[in-house]
């Protein structure tokens, strides 16, 4: 078992806010699918996931996209490249819905609670 | 705010409570905004890495205030910089490397330049097909008034080489993993226009912790990327940087391609200066008008050149009025400018708006598509339905 840490309290209190109508959690997450493990793992740890629920891509632009990040360090096991191509082919292709982007509040997490001026 | 440090701190906690909080979410969605201190009503294109874009409803002031100032990185923003301790250090082809502390720039007169900044990725998302890169809709875009020693000032200090022709700059950004450092050069003629600064401040006060405290390049007139944040080393080159920001990002086919031609890099050249654009803050897209007296109004710019007219169609494109242009205006800045509209009758209406400049470039009605989508500068549109 794993005891709660101030850090998972913090971010349960902000969630909590979240639902109350203060802030949401900051960083998004990839969609489900046998790749969402995996593709989390080697994806998310420079970026969130917006910068890639965002696209609106084919399968060669994909390809291109999953080199470059490999050649830039993400990791990810050979055997898996063709997988997870595929998972963000099939998740954010060109005929997928346009992405609804989250707006910002200014006001810091815990004080947040007034209603947001525009 | 999203430093590497902040996130290895949460990341872990993130990842368990994230699973809690998406089915919440999904009712909660219109009340939930991402707390970014300082940064109000901003669209969040990314959160880490921090891209905000403004909502184009707020162009409607001719300086951008700090909090509706559309932020763009690349990487982690740095920890906040202890003033105290930053130095910008120039070197390369000079004859005397210095060495600056915030103190000895503050002891160099300061010059001040309103810069209409833009994202060279500014309108990606209006390209078809879509391309790789944060998906912009119109708002990469703000205007503010810089101030700071002229880097000419800063260079001629240092002395400048004969062999000295290009000028790079790098920030304080935490790189990740084996990415490329975000370094970019300058040609050294834009160096030293006395226009191009080391800004300390923006709009009268301290440059703030997203917009490159304690000091930041402005290349006015040019793409954003030209304009280094958290500055900290100036390197004098006998030719351009290399890098993976130099190229292959921001360059452009010098001639249209299509979408899967394949381009080289000898066919493609380094964006600089902003192309001739206007865009429409109000009415919004999709609003619901009453009839009578409208106005409709919002921004156009032209990086190096100067805004000569804007005008407008409410006909789709068949017929173009002038706009009226405000009194507000600098070299590099924006110009606001509005038209009053009376709709004859109730109906759908397609806005168009047009600028042109003192190069006599005018924003054309198709933009050229681009492999990494630069530069989108197609007519602005709205559709608004007026009814009694
Ligand atoms: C080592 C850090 C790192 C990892 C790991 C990483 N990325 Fe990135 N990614 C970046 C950086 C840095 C950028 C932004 C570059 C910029 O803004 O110029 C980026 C940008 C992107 C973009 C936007 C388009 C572009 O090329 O700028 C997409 C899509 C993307 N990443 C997908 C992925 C995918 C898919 C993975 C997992 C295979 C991944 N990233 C893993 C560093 C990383």
């Amino acid at each position: 078992m794993f005891r709660l840490s101030a850090g998972v309290l913090t971010v349960a209190l902000i969630c909590a806010l979240g639902i109350a109508g203060a802030a949401s959690s900051p960083n998004e997450q990839l969609p489900a699918g046998a790749m969402q493990e995996k593709a989390s793992a080697a994806c998310l740890t420079c970026h969130e996931a917006r910068i890639i629920l965002q696209q609106r891509l084919g399968k060669p632009a994909w390809t291109r996209e999953m080199d470059k990040m490999v050649k830039w360090g993400a990791v990810v096991d050979p055997q898996d490249r063709d997988a997870l191509i595929d998972y963000f082919s099939a998740n954010f292709g060109p005929d997928q819905p346009a992405y609804v982007a989250t707006k910002s509040s200014g006001a810091p997490v815990m004080k947040s609670r007034s209603k947001p001026k525009h | 705010m999203t430093s590497r440090r902040d996130f290895l701190r949460t990341a872990s906690a993130v990842a368990l409570a994230a699973g809690v909080a998406r089915p919440f979410r999904a009712w909660a969605a219109d009340l939930s905004a991402v707390s970014v201190p300082g940064k109000d009503g901003m669209i969040v294109r990314s959160y880490r890495f921090l891209d905000l874009e403004t909502p184009v409803e707020f162009m409607t002031e001719w300086l951008t205030p700090v909090n509706h100032f559309f932020v763009r990185n690349h990487m982690f923003e740095p920890a906040k910089v202890d003033a105290s301790k930053w130095k910008l250090t120039i070197g390369g082809q000079v004859e005397k490397p210095i060495v600056f502390t915030l103190a000895d720039l503050e002891k160099v007169p300061v010059h001040s330049v309103t810069n209409a900044m833009e994202c060279a990725g500014n309108g990606r998302t209006l390209q078809n097909p879509k391309v790789p890169g944060i998906q912009w809709g119109k708002g990469a875009v703000g205007n503010a008034k810089f101030s700071g020693p002229s880097l000419k000032v800063l260079l001629e200090k240092a002395r400048v080489k004969d062999t000295g022709k290009h000028v790079m700059f790098r920030g304080l950004d935490e790189v990740p993993g084996k990415v490329p450092p975000f370094v970019r050069s300058i040609p050294l003629e834009k160096a030293i226009d006395a226009d191009t600064l080391v800004a300390t401040h923006m709009n009268g006060a301290a440059l703030t912790q997203h917009h490159g405290f304690p000091a930041r390049v402005i290349t006015p007139g040019w793409a954003g990327a030209a304009s280094c944040k958290w500055l900290t080393e100036i390197t004098v080159l006998d030719k351009p940087a290399e890098g993976n920001f130099m190229s292959p990002g921001y360059r452009m086919p010098n001639a249209p391609v299509k979408p899967d031609e394949a381009v080289k890099p000898e066919d493609t050249h380094s964006v600089t200066g902003l192309t001739v654009k206007s865009l429409i803050a109000a009415p919004s897209d999709t609003a619901k008008l009453r009839p009578g007296k409208q106005e409709i109004k919002g921004v156009a710019w032209a990086g190096e050149a100067d805004i000569t007219k804007v005008e407008i169609s409410t006909d789709g494109g068949s017929s173009w009025n002038l706009t009226e242009l405000g009194k507000d205006h600098a070299k590099y800045a924006w110009r606001l400018w509005s038209y009053a509209w009376k709709p004859a009758k109730s109906g759908d209406y397609v806005i168009l708006s047009r600028a042109t400049d003192s190069q006599g470039r005018i924003q054309p009605e198709a933009a050229v598509w681009n492999p990494s989508g630069y530069l989108y500068n197609a007519y602005d549109q709205v559709k608004v339905h007026v009814q009694a």
